[in-house]
């Protein structure tokens, strides 16, 4: 059998052909039908971390991107990119970002099994929002990591992991997009600025005698580092201390005197940095 | 034929009902040394003001806490003694409550009470204030406070009151018990709510497997100005309050409305009992009936003093049958509150003290949906659960709203027939309270 090679070419020229005049087609849509979309948009978006979380506020990294455009986002709207996005957003439009200083989420508890008490053993739904409401929560603080995993079903990066009954921040892949901080029921998360390694874990308001029957490792009030801190840093309101990481020289001091253990110094050795 | 609605399941007897343990138990009085009366037993208003404190002497009846606000309602002292303590106790709610714990002289003396007399001469202006005064809300479990579900806003039209005596929740049996016991104080009761909402018809509802709690309301209810005693088929949640109202009436309570939008409105049997004793003789509500049963050594109807602690109410049963109980139910099994000890206080709502074994409260393990539809076939409210619990479990709150979940009942009929054991309505109910944090928080 022999191949008639003007099959072939029939084909080929219809096919191509039909080919031809649809691109063409598409060719004159895409001109006369153009939408105007501003190119910073879609630098801007190239820009973002793109991890699509949300904690800017804004539907994804598009919305975001096109509300930068629109004026209405900050250049250093996205918290998950760091500096070095807001540095590339600010170019793309014109401005200098301000300077926005790393920032790591880190939690405000060390109710860990063993340390904080437990009211009762909870084997419903896994959710911290639902066990929290339920009779003050598994544990004996009210105020403590339920530890069932809420901003570990949340965090994007893989950041958190519950251990011992215990959120456990990854500071590597954390990049402070504060979603955690957002859905944590107990408030208990908190981003905070990287270096700032003094921090008190406990946000416990209840009386001392309430909450050393509650926990190991909670603060009492007591007043000792309010009274210790030569800078003014940190202060005990609520019923709790908390510092004021502007003041604070991360001298470490605060930690020393704390009868409960409840504040740390993260790395270990207090620096001075004053 | 008696009435019903579509959906809804049949809690199985024995076990799963847990009825039989306590139906036939007289209800006996119970009085507890202390009691500790949490201030936060209503909704809709902040817990009341205390008025008194440590060291004084209180008499029965004698108002302990202020309501706070117009639906704000008072509490009581529920015996007569002295204020060993007020201060924040961790009662079954968040947080800890506001609660005032009393030492029991056992002397009962009450305070001088002051009544209006016979519910269907009485000014009914003046029995709204006296429902008040007596600080009653809610006793079937939500604790919404009574004279405020009364006094209609004008814009709204009612014509029904409907007492739901249906108890179709599981194990309880203390409203059966007061229908049986006292049934005259039921009707006065019904009676004092439709002359103060200014309503002419009135029903009493009773599921139809309570055939002697239906033949002594109806025989204290004949001849009483447009009562009417219904009959409704024996299933759950035929006591949820869109439920009887659909079954009654026929009416449904428009999406995300009251049942005032509807026309009516619901009272539990124990809270119309309790109006009748405020406005026939101006007593407060101190004590209420509730039903211990479960691996209790002697299941039984206690009538309790508010306040009484779980312990001592438990103790008064004979104590547990087993060594170390699984769970603490208050309320019933379906919708109740497992307690994390025996320290929490009988409030004005509670019900029942279910007692589960350590087998009976293991938490089956989930499997996956197979698409049965059982749960859409019992779902009173006609929703579809398997898929709100998808979407719920993959956090999509918005298309959750747009599937309805905010009218979800949470009466966790689907969980209970869902043949892969999937916890769904732990799922809604979950999400349901991220929604209602997103909108407090104004998202």
């Amino acid at each position: 059998m022999t191949i008639q090679w003007i099959h072939v070419l029939y084909a080929l020229l219809a096919l191509g052909g039909v080919g031809a005049i649809f691109g063409l087609i598409l060719d004159i849509a895409d001109k006369k039908f153009a939408v105007e979309q501003d190119e910073r948009v879609v630098k801007v978006r190239a820009a973002c971390a793109g991890a699509n979380c949300g904690a800017c506020g804004y539907p994804g990294c598009d919305g975001f991107a096109a509300a930068v455009v629109a004026g209405t986002a900050p250049v250093n709207g996205c918290t998950a990119g760091g500096a070095k996005t807001a540095n590339a957003i600010a170019e793309i439009m014109g401005v200098t970002a301000e300077a926005s200083e790393p920032k790591v989420a880190r939690l405000l508890c060390q109710g860990a099994h063993g340390v904080a008490k437990e009211r009762y053993h909870y084997d419903g739904y896994r959710s911290c929002q639902m066990a929290s409401q339920m009779v003050g929560g598994p544990k004996m603080c009210s105020y403590s990591c339920v530890g069932l995993g809420d901003c570990m079903d949340v965090c994007k990066f893989d950041a958190i992991k519950i251990e011992n009954g215990i959120a456990v921040f990854d500071e590597n892949k954390c990049v402070a997009c504060g979603m955690c901080e957002k859905t944590c029921p107990r408030h208990a998360i908190a981003v905070v600025p990287k270096d700032a390694t003094v921090l008190v874990r406990c946000q416990n308001s209840d009386t001392g005698r309430v909450a050393v029957e509650a926990c190991m490792k909670a603060c009492i009030a007591c007043k000792r580092c309010e009274k210790t801190c030569q800078y003014d840093a940190i202060h005990v309101a609520n019923g709790f201390a908390s510092i004021d990481t502007a003041k604070c020289t991360r001298c470490g001091e605060c930690a020393k005197v704390c009868p409960r253990g409840c504040i740390t110094v993260i790395g270990g050795q207090a620096q001075v940095v004053a | 034929m008696s009435k019903t609605f579509r959906g809804g399941v049949h809690p199985l007897p024995g076990l799963h009902q847990g009825k039989p343990l306590t139906d036939n138990k007289p209800v006996k009085p119970y009085v507890s040394e202390t009691v500790c009366i949490p201030l936060n037993m209503h909704i809709a208003a902040p817990p009341s003001t205390p008025v008194v404190k440590k060291g004084d002497r209180v008499l029965m009846g004698q108002v302990i806490a202020e309501g706070v606000g117009p639906r704000g309602v008072p509490v009581h002292a529920s015996v007569s003694g002295t204020v060993k303590e007020v201060g924040n106790v961790q009662q079954l709610g968040a947080r800890t409550s506001p609660c005032i714990t009393i030492e029991n002289d056992f002397q009962d003396e009450w305070v001088e009470l002051k009544g209006l007399g016979n519910v269907e001469t009485c000014d009914p202006a003046a029995i709204l204030p006296a429902i008040q005064a007596a600080g009653i809300c809610g006793m079937g479990g939500a604790g919404f406070p009574t004279h405020f579900k009364l006094s209609v806003p004008p814009d709204k039209k009612v014509d029904t009151v409907i007492l739901n005596g249906a108890e179709c929740e599981t194990f309880l049996n203390a409203d059966h018990r007061l229908m049986l016991e006292y049934p005259g104080k039921v009707v006065d009761g019904l009676r004092a709510a439709m002359r103060a909402a200014n309503v002419e018809t009135g029903y009493i509802a009773i599921e139809d497997n309570k055939r002697d709690a239906i033949a002594a309301i109806s025989k204290a209810a004949a001849g009483r100005k447009g009562v009417h005693v219904v009959a409704l088929r024996a299933k759950y949640p035929q006591g949820a309050e869109k439920q009887i109202i659909k079954a009654i009436t026929g009416r449904e309570v428009p999406s995300g409305k009251l049942p005032a939008d509807a026309g009516c409105i619901v009272m539990n049997v124990g809270t119309a009992a309790a109006v009748a004793d405020a406005v026939i003789d101006g007593r407060p509500l101190v004590e209420r009936i509730t039903t211990v049963t479960g691996r209790v050594r002697e299941p039984s109807n206690l009538l309790l003093r508010i306040g009484t602690i779980f312990l001592d109410a438990i103790g008064a049963c004979g104590g547990y049958t087993v060594e170390e109980p699984g769970k603490i139910i208050s309320g019933g099994t379906m919708t109740g509150i497992a307690a994390p000890s025996e320290t929490v206080s009988v409030t004005k709502t509670t019900g029942g003290i279910v007692v589960l074994s350590q087998k009976e409260a293991t938490s089956m393990e989930e499997s996956p949906c197979i698409r049965c539809s059982r749960c859409v076939e019992v779902c009173p409210m006609h929703l579809n659960p398997f898929k709100l619990k998808n979407l719920c479990d993959m956090n999509d709150l918005k298309a959750a709203q747009a599937n309805h979940i905010m009218d979800c009942i949470l009466c966790s009929s689907c969980s209970y027939i869902c043949p892969s054991r999937r916890w769904i309505m732990s799922s809604i109910k979950n999400a349901r309270e991220q929604i209602i944090a997103q909108q407090k928080k104004g998202v």
